[in-house]
């Protein structure tokens, strides 16, 4: 099959997903106020971290915006297109899995769309504290309008690198079953630390953020050349490797661990 | 042709010692201590093409391990399958293009969508035209009644239909072979029957060949004309019923009403078990490998005048569960 037909798939996958929430609509519109209600208080913790201490360590009050609003986005466009990726546990505990596998396509393909959502409410949160940090940024001088599309840009990178550390540690399930706990070390807990300038912490915990679990590369190494201008437009394409590599390597682990699959009882 | 190949299938299930408290998800992780479990130890057959299969064993002995490894959702600890010339393993997006695979557990269909609609997206998935889907579709709505239920959303179903509704939706896109998984469980006697005559039409009539496991043996006995047997992780029969019938050399019941005196003879052939002599009836098991139906009627007759004879063929159920 040509990848054309592959989307066309997807789309379709997509909309039916869609349609199937639809048949729930109270719990679907109930969802997204509670969804929203979350984000607001989430942003208003943070808002009084940030008015409260200021500058962290150098750091100023745009700056530390900026690197929660793209940890923000890049995690609302992984969870948009991957959500069932971190929730593959269902699947293995409930050996759903076993359908995927019997459908003529690439079994990620068909386990991404199942439970789509638009998750409206970290689009708005993300975007406003992003161009709220932008503006800030540029009437001090701090940055140039080009830092606007490098933002897109480094969001989709960060949305890639987070879905690749997701996707490795769902696949571990295939020998443990349960990840939960595993997901809030490698996915939750990392992506919170990375909320914040990466010096904050001791030498080996922002290493070990920049190496096994590298979600420095999301927000804070961008950061760091976009806003600060530290280094140069090479940084862009060791971040863009850095994703392209993540991914190639939790695909391949993946694709490995399908074959440790060990379904459930009939 | 060989639609099946299973050579020395194993499987080995190796599961960490799950530890309590916690963490413990990563510290199962991390844990060196396991138990194997071996599901199927040693499996070889052949299907070939036009076969109905039936694929029988208790719980737990294997049966749906099997299934899973020649339908590529499990992959074997050791031995290989080939599904008509395609390792499911190897290439499974296009193995599995010709297969129809149906879990009678669980349904395949889009939960919250009326039927008809997970036709359409699984027309999409196969590259099934709107023509030929429509025709198929006609097709097996007149074959399993589907009409009815065709708008309900599939939650909605009873579990005849969403069987029924199932069993369409994995011969959508024709395949030339199919894997059941318990396809009548739970279901009454009208909704089996339904099935069945599907079932047996898509084996006669169109060729497909089926393999099927199930615990009920009217579905054995009906639809299959080949029996595999299964207990703990290996393969302990495998032919058709009536040889594994007699494999197993249960005996017949007969039961014979004399007309006047009965006289017994001293020594009774070893064909022949009396259990039991009242009034002029008399009760007794015969073992039909040793003697035909005509010598154990001559035999009887030299004993005294027959009134009514009354034969019973040993239960299939009986049969199974002697094999088992």
């Amino acid at each position: 099959m040509k990848p054309i037909s592959w989307f066309h798939l997807y789309k379709i996958l997509i909309r039916t997903s869609i349609r199937s929430r639809m048949q729930y609509k109270f719990n679907f519109v109930l969802g997204a106020i509670l969804a929203a209600l979350i984000q607001i208080s989430e942003f208003l913790m943070v808002a009084l971290v940030l008015h409260k201490f200021g500058a962290i360590k150098g750091w100023s009050l745009h700056e530390i915006g900026y690197l929660f609003a793209i940890m923000t986005l890049s995690k609302t466009l992984y969870r948009t297109f991957g959500n069932e990726v971190h929730h593959l546990e269902k699947y293995l505990v409930g050996g759903e899995l076993d359908q995927l596998l019997t459908r003529p396509m690439p079994v990620l393909l068909a386990l991404m769309p199942q439970n789509f959502r638009i998750m409206i409410g970290e689009v708005l949160q993300g975007g406003f504290i992003l161009c709220w940090s932008l503006a800030g940024m540029m009437h001090s001088g701090q940055i140039g309008w080009t830092v606007v599309p490098f933002s897109l840009f480094v969001i989709v990178t960060g949305a890639i690198i987070l879905f690749s550390i997701g996707l490795a540690t769902a696949t571990l399930g295939f020998w443990t079953t349960r990840i939960e706990e595993l997901q809030v070390i490698t996915e939750d807990a990392a992506r919170t630390a990375a909320q914040y300038p990466l010096t904050l912490y001791p030498k080996w915990m922002s290493s070990l953020l920049l190496t096994a679990i590298p979600v420095g590369f999301v927000n804070y190494i961008p950061s760091l050349y976009l806003l600060r201008g530290e280094g140069g437009a090479w940084v862009l394409a060791v971040i863009a490797a850095v994703a392209v590599i993540c991914l190639a390597a939790s695909l391949r682990f993946w694709t490995f661990g399908m074959t440790k699959y060990q379904s459930t009882g009939s | 042709m060989n639609m099946i190949t299973a050579r020395n299938l194993q499987k080995q299930f190796k599961t960490p010692v799950v530890r309590e408290g916690r963490f413990s998800g990563v510290r199962t992780l991390f844990s060196r201590q396991y138990v194997t479990k071996e599901a199927v130890r040693d499996i070889s057959f052949d299907v070939r093409q036009g076969e109905f299969v039936g694929y029988i064993g208790p719980n737990g002995a294997g049966k749906s391990t099997t299934i899973k490894m020649l339908t590529g959702i499990l992959h074997p600890t050791a031995g290989e399958v080939m599904l008509g010339g395609m390792n499911p393993h190897e290439e499974r997006r296009k193995t599995v293009r010709k297969l129809g695979v149906v879990f009678g557990q669980r349904s395949q269909l889009w939960w919250d969508l009326p039927v008809k609609d997970s036709y359409d997206i699984l027309a999409e998935m196969y590259g099934v035209s709107s023509d030929v889907k429509k025709k198929r579709l006609s097709q097996f709505a007149e074959l399993l009644d589907l009409e009815s239920f065709w708008a309900t959303p599939v939650r909605k179903l009873s579990l005849g239909q969403r069987m029924r509704a199932d069993l369409a939706a994995s011969m959508l896109h024709d395949p030339e072979l199919l894997f059941l998984d318990e396809p009548t469980i739970g279901l009454d006697v009208n909704a089996k029957r339904n099935i069945r005559r599907f079932l047996r039409t898509l084996n006669e009539e169109c060729g497909k060949t089926i393999l099927l496991t199930t615990h009920d043996m009217d579905d054995i006995e009906q639809l299959c004309n080949r029996v595999m047997v299964i207990n703990h992780g290996q393969l302990t029969y495998d032919g058709t019923i009536a040889s594994l019938r007699d494999t197993i050399g249960l005996p017949t019941l007969i039961r014979v009403a004399f007309r006047g005196r009965v006289k017994l003879p001293d020594a009774l052939p070893s064909a022949i078990q009396v259990t039991r002599m009242d009034n002029q009836v008399l009760t007794a098991l015969v073992n039909r490998k040793e003697w035909r139906t005509m010598d154990i009627l001559k035999e009887l007759e030299q004993w005294g005048e027959i009134d009514d004879i009354e034969m019973k063929e040993p239960d299939f159920e009986d049969v199974i569960h002697k094999v088992y």
